[in-house]
C-alpha cells in the first residue's frame, strides 16, 4: 500500500476519500463509482474495462502531480452525493465514523476515475511511444549497468534471510544513480523466489524520510504497513518494540527499507537509533537497508553509538559514466528508431560531465522528443539539433539574456556595480559608491542621471530579479550591494548587444 | 533453515558472527564479576546504591547488564526493570514508562503523579528493585531535573533501589550531575568498560567460531591481523564482527565466482579429470590474509580510495571544480573561498581549456554533489553565492593524486587563471 502517506490525521480531507468499503466476501454490494453508471446501464461494462485499462495505474509510484491533485483539488464528487442515498441498507456515515473507518484501514483511499478512456497504444506515433518509454517513472524490469550493485545487495539480503538473523546495510550515492530502483528490484526478485519456495518467506516494509512530516511518524508508517491500522506514534512505537523484542516462534524475517535516512536524523537521533537497534535484538529478525545521498553520513551526522550499530556493510553507487547513460537510454528505447545514435550520445556526454544523473538524461531526451514533435518539419526522428535545443533549454542559463533585456538605466546600474567592484577590489559595495559610478557612466554616455530615490528602485528591482544581492532599501545610501552574476557576463551581454544594435 | 539448501561453513560462520546478543561474553569476565559483587553486596546489606557504567560504543555494556538481568540468581531477590532511554517520548515521560514497567496504579495523568507513585512504591516495595537505564545521556536537559530526581532515589528514606545508568561518555556524572558529589551517599559508583584489546577480540572470535565448529574458516594469523587493526582504531566489537562477516562474505563470493569459472571449464574436461577437479573444488578454502587486508583497507583507508575515485566515474565538471579549489588553496593566501569566487576562477579555467562552463546555479549543484562524497564541506550562508567551501581531505594528498592526471596537472600549474 504505497498510498499510505505520512500525513497527520487532521489534514486527511474527507472529501478526498470516495467511499469504497472493504466488504466481506459473502456480501455482494457493488459500490457505484460514478453516478452515471447507475443511470446508463450500457455504460457499465465500459466502466468495468476502465478498471483494467488505465495505463497510469501500472506505474507503481503515484507521481507528484497525481498526488497533488488529490489534495489540492476540492473534489466535487457527484458520485458521493448520489451514491450515498442509493446504498439504502448502509446508513450514511458521520464524519467521525468515517475517520474511524479510515484509521482502522477499512476504507481504502480511491481516486476519481477519468470519464473518458485513455488512448489506445496502437494509435500513438513512434515519437509518442518513445516519450512514454523514456518517462522516469517507467522502471525497467532489469536495470542496465547496475549488475554489480544488484549482485552485492542480493547476496547480502539473501544471506540475511537464509541465516534468519538481522542486520543493516547502508547504501549511498548521488541522486539519480539507481539506488532505490536497484534495492526494490532485488526485493522483487527475492519475493518471487520466496513465492516459489526457494527461499524462506519474508515481509517487506518501506518508509521514506521525505514522506514523513516528522521523524517519529516513521513508527506510524511501519506499523501501518504491518497491520493497516493508523495509531499515534507513541502507541505504534510501543507495539513495534513489543513485536521486535519479544521472541515469537515462526516469526518471519522482516526487511525494512529506509529511504532518505538523513531526514530521519534529528538532534536526539532516537528514531534512527531505534531503527538500527532493533536488528541487534535476536528476536527481531529485522534487516534494515538504509539509503541516503551522502557517502560519509554515518561519520558526519550520526552519533557514535548509532554509527556503531549501522555497521560497515556499505555500498556506494557511483555516478553513471557517459557509456552507461547511453546504454540506459538505448535500453529504454528498445528497438525504436526514434532517436539518432549520435543524439543519444550527446545527451549522455553532457549529463555525465555534470552529474551522472540518469533522471536528467531521460528528462532531456523526453524534452528532445517534444521539440521534435513540435517541429514544423514534422519529422519522425530526434536529431542532434533537437537535442542541442533541449540541452540549451535545460542546462544553459538565462542570465545573459536577462541582462540584455534590462532597461537602459538598469544596465548602467549593473555596469556601475561591476566597475565599483573592480575599483575597490572587494566584492561587497555600498550604494553610495555605486551611485557615484552611475553618475560617471551616465555622464560619459550622455544619459540623464536618475535621482537616488529612483536608483534605489532600480536596485530593488535588480535585487528581486536576483541579478544583484541587495539589502532592504531602508538603509538607502549605506546599503550593501553584491553582484550575483559574474562581471564577465555583464560585459559580454552589453558589448554583444552594442555591436548588434 | 534445513528445508532449504545445505549450509556450508562460510554460511555458518557468517551466521555465528552476527552482532546480536549472545549468552557468553569472553573478555568481560572481570566486569561481570564486579557487577555481580556490587549487586550481591547491596542485596545482602539491603542498602540502595547507584552505579554509572560508561564505555565506547560496542564494548559490551548492555550485553553484560542484560546477561545479569536474565540471571536466575537475582531473579528471586530482585525486581528487575530495563529501560532504554531512547525509546521514551520525552525526557519527563520516563516516569510513565517506569510506572508501566512496574505495573503501578497511578491516580493522575501528569508527570508529577507518576513520579509520586514511583516514590511511594520505592518506599513500600517488598522486593529490592534493580533499575537499568540504558543510553542515559538522552535524559540530559538544561536543568537536569529528571536525572537528579532519579539519582536521588537511592537516598529516599526506606527505598531499596539499585540504579544502573549506561552511557558512552566517561564523565557524564561529573559534567551533568555535579551536585551529587556534594553528598557522598548519592555519589554514583563509576565503572568503565575499556575498549577490547587485541587478545580479547581474538578470544571473542574463537569462541563464536567454535560455537558453530567453523574455527578452520579463520586461520589464526587472519584473526590476529583483524583484531590488531580493530583494537588499534576503536576496540569496538561490533566493528570487529562486521569486518569478520564482510571477510566471510567476500570469501564466499570469490569462491562462488571460482565455481562458475570452474563449471565453464568443466564442460571442456572429460570424465576422470572432472571428478578430480571437483573434489579439489569442494574442499573449503580458509580465509586468506590478503582478503582480510583488502576489507580492512576498504574500511579504514579513506584517501587510498581517492585515486581510484577520481579516476573512474567522477564527472568532468566535478573534477574541474575540485582542481580549481586546490589551485586556489595552494596559490592564494585567503583560504576562505566562497562559491562565487570559486565560480569566477572555474570559469576562467574552463574557457582556457575550451570547455563549456556551467552557470552559477548549476555550479552550486555540482558543489553539492561533491559534498556528498565527503571531499568538501559547504558552510551555508544566506546567499548561495556566499557559501563557504572547505576542503575536508588532506590538501597535499588531493594535490598529489590530482597531479598525476594530465589535464588536471596542467590546470594545477596554471596560476594565471587566478587573475589578479
Amino acid at each position: 500500500s504505497r498510498l499510505a502517506e505520512g500525513t497527520p490525521r487532521r489534514s486527511i480531507q474527507l472529501s478526498n476519500i470516495v467511499e469504497k468499503r472493504v466488504f466481506k466476501e459473502d456480501e455482494i454490494i457493488s459500490t457505484p463509482k460514478r453516478g452515471r453508471t447507475k443511470k446508463v446501464p450500457e455504460d457499465e461494462d465500459e466502466d468495468e474495462d476502465e478498471d483494467y485499462t488505465p495505463k497510469k495505474s501500472i506505474q507503481k509510484t503515484p507521481t507528484r502531480s497525481r498526488r497533488m491533485s488529490t489534495t489540492t483539488k476540492p473534489s466535487t464528487t457527484p458520485s458521493k452525493a448520489i451514491s450515498t442515498p442509493s446504498k439504502g441498507a448502509v446508513a450514511p456515515m458521520t464524519p467521525s465514523q468515517k475517520m474511524k473507518k479510515i484509521r482502522a484501514g477499512e476504507l481504502s483511499p480511491s481516486m476519481q476515475q477519468r470519464t473518458d478512456r485513455p488512448m489506445e497504444d496502437s494509435s500513438k506515433s513512434q515519437l509518442q511511444l518513445a516519450r512514454e518509454q523514456l518517462h522516469v517513472s517507467v522502471v525497467p524490469t532489469s536495470l542496465p549497468c547496475r549488475e554489480k550493485e544488484f549482485e552485492n545487495i542480493y547476496a547480502f539480503l539473501e544471506g540475511k534471510i537464509q541465516d534468519q538473523c538481522g542486520g543493516c546495510m547502508y547504501v549511498s550515492g548521488v541522486p539519480g544513480t539507481g539506488k532505490t530502483a536497484t534495492v526494490t528490484g532485488v526485493i522483487r526478485t527475492l519475493q518471487r523466489l520466496a513465492k516459489k519456495h526457494e527461499l524462506p518467506a519474508f515481509e517487506f516494509l518501506e518508509i521514506n524520510g521525505m514522506r514523513l512530516t516528522e521523524p517519529r511518524q516513521a513508527y506510524v508508517q511501519i506499523y501501518k504497513q504491518l497491520t493497516g491500522k493508523t495509531v499515534s506514534w507513541e502507541h505504534a512505537h510501543s507495539l513495534l518494540e513489543k513485536r521486535f523484542t519479544t521472541p515469537a516462534p515462526r516469526r518471519v524475517t522482516t526487511v525494512l527499507l529506509v529511504d532518505e535516512l538523513d531526514i530521519l536524523c534529528n538532534r536526539r537521533q532516537d528514531v534512527v537509533y531505534n531503527l538500527l537497534d532493533w536488528p541487534t535484538k535476536s528476536a527481531a529478525k529485522l534487516v534494515v537497508v538504509t539509503i541516503a545521498n551522502t557517502m560519509d553520513l554515518p561519520e558526519r551526522l550520526l552519533m557514535g553509538k548509532v554509527t556503531s550499530r549501522l555497521g560497515l556493510t556499505r555500498l556506494t553507487f557511483q555516478p553513471y559514466t557517459h557509456k552507461q547513460l547511453q546504454e540506459i537510454v538505448t535500453a529504454r528505447l528498445g528497438g525504436s528508431q526514434a532517436f539518432k545514435g549520435e543524439a543519444v550520445q550527446l545527451v549522455a556526454r553532457k549529463v555525465a560531465a555534470v552529474s551522472g544523473d540518469a533522471r536528467r538524461a531521460l528528462d532531456i531526451c523526453r524534452r528532445s522528443t517534444e521539440i521534435a514533435d513540435a517541429d514544423s518539419a514534422n519529422v519522425k526522428c530526434v536529431t542532434m539539433l533537437h537535442v542541442q535545443q533541449a540541452l540549451a533549454e535545460m542546462i544553459a542559463s538565462a542570465k545573459v539574456q536577462a541582462i540584455k533585456n534590462c532597461s537602459r538605466l538598469e544596465q548602467i546600474f549593473l555596469q556601475a556595480v561591476a566597475a565599483e567592484v573592480t575599483r575597490t577590489g572587494v566584492e561587497e559595495t555600498t550604494f553610495m559608491g555605486v551611485y557615484t559610478q552611475v553618475e560617471t557612466i551616465a555622464a560619459f554616455m550622455g544619459a540623464a542621471v536618475p535621482a537616488p530615490g529612483r536608483a534605489l528602485r532600480l536596485c530593488a528591482k535588480l535585487g528581486a530579479e536576483r541579478l544583484i544581492i541587495s539589502e532592504h532599501s531602508r538603509n538607502d545610501l549605506f546599503q550593501k550591494i553584491l553582484l550575483n552574476v559574474s562581471a564577465d557576463d555583464i560585459h559580454y551581454a552589453l558589448r554583444v548587444g552594442e555591436v548588434s544594435s | 533453515s534445513p528445508e532449504f539448501k545445505p549450509r556450508n561453513k562460510y554460511q555458518n560462520a557468517r551466521r555465528v558472527l552476527n552482532s546480536a546478543e549472545t549468552q557468553n561474553l569472553p573478555g568481560r569476565e572481570e566486569q561481570l564479576q564486579e557487577l555481580r559483587e556490587f549487586f550481591t553486596s547491596h542485596l545482602e546489606t539491603h542498602t540502595s546504591g547507584s552505579l554509572y557504567v560508561s564505555g565506547q560504543p560496542g564494548t559490551g555494556k548492555t550485553a553484560c547488564l542484560s546477561l545479569l538481568l536474565r540471571d536466575p540468581e537475582f531473579s528471586k531477590r530482585l525486581q528487575r526493570v530495563y529501560i532504554n532511554c531512547t525509546s521514551i517520548a520525552s525526557v519527563g515521560a520516563v516516569y510513565k514508562k517506569l510506572c508501566s514497567e512496574l505495573q503501578l496504579k497511578v491516580s493522575g495523568r501528569t508527570e508529577r503523579d507518576h513520579m509520586e507513585a514511583i516514590q511511594r512504591h520505592l518506599r513500600t516495595a517488598k522486593k529490592m528493585l534493580l533499575l537499568v537505564l540504558d543510553e542515559i545521556d538522552q535524559l540530559c536537559t538544561s536543568r537536569q531535573e529528571v536525572l537528579y530526581t532519579i539519582f536521588e532515589w537511592p537516598a529516599l528514606p526506606g527505598a531499596r533501589l539499585l540504579l544502573v545508568g549506561i552511557a558512552n561518555s566517561l564523565d557524564l556524572t561529573d559534567r551533568a550531575l555535579m551536585r551529587l558529589n556534594a553528598r557522598c551517599e548519592l555519589k554514583p559508583r563509576l565503572m568503565h568498560f575499556p575498549p577490547y584489546s587485541k587478545q580479547q577480540i581474538v578470544e571473542i572470535f574463537k569462541s563464536r567460531l567454535a560455537e558453530a565448529e567453523v574455527l578452520d574458516v579463520f586461520p589464526p594469523v587472519t584473526l590476529q591481523l583483524l583484531a590488531a587493526k580493530v583494537s588499534a582504531i576503536s576496540g569496538d566489537v561490533r566493528r570487529a564482527l562486521d569486518i569478520g562477516r564482510r571477510v566471510v562474505e567476500i570469501a564466499e563470493q570469490q569462491k562462488r565466482d571460482g565455481e562458475k569459472e570452474f563449471n565453464m571449464k568443466a564442460l571442456e574436461l572429460d570424465g576422470k579429470d572432472k571428478e578430480e577437479a571437483k573434489e579439489k573444488q569442494d574442499t573449503l578454502k580458509p580465509v586468506q590474509v590478503t582478503q582480510v587486508a583488502a576489507v580492512l583497507n576498504k574500511v579504514y583507508g579513506a584517501s587510498q580510495n581517492l585515486e581510484a575515485d577520481i579516476e573512474d566515474a567522477f564527472p568532468l565538471q566535478q573534477k574541474l571544480m575540485l582542481c580549481t579549489l586546490v589551485l586556489m588553496l595552494r596559490n592564494e593566501r585567503n583560504k576562505d573561498i566562497s562559491i562565487g569566487r570559486l565560480h569566477e576562477v572555474y570559469r576562467r579555467v574552463c574557457s582556457k581549456r575550451n570547455i563549456h562552463a556551467l552557470d552559477q546555479a548549476e555550479f552550486a549543484g555540482t558543489v553539492d554533489l561533491v559534498e556528498t562524497r565527503g571531499i568538501i564541506r559547504i558552510m551555508r550562508k544566506k546567499e548561495p553565492r556566499l557559501h563557504k567551501v572547505l576542503l575536508q581531505w588532506d590538501e597535499e594528498e588531493v594535490h598529489a593524486s590530482l597531479s598525476d592526471k594530465q589535464l588536471i596537472a596542467s590546470i594545477l600549474s596554471d596560476t594565471s587563471c587566478l587573475g589578479k
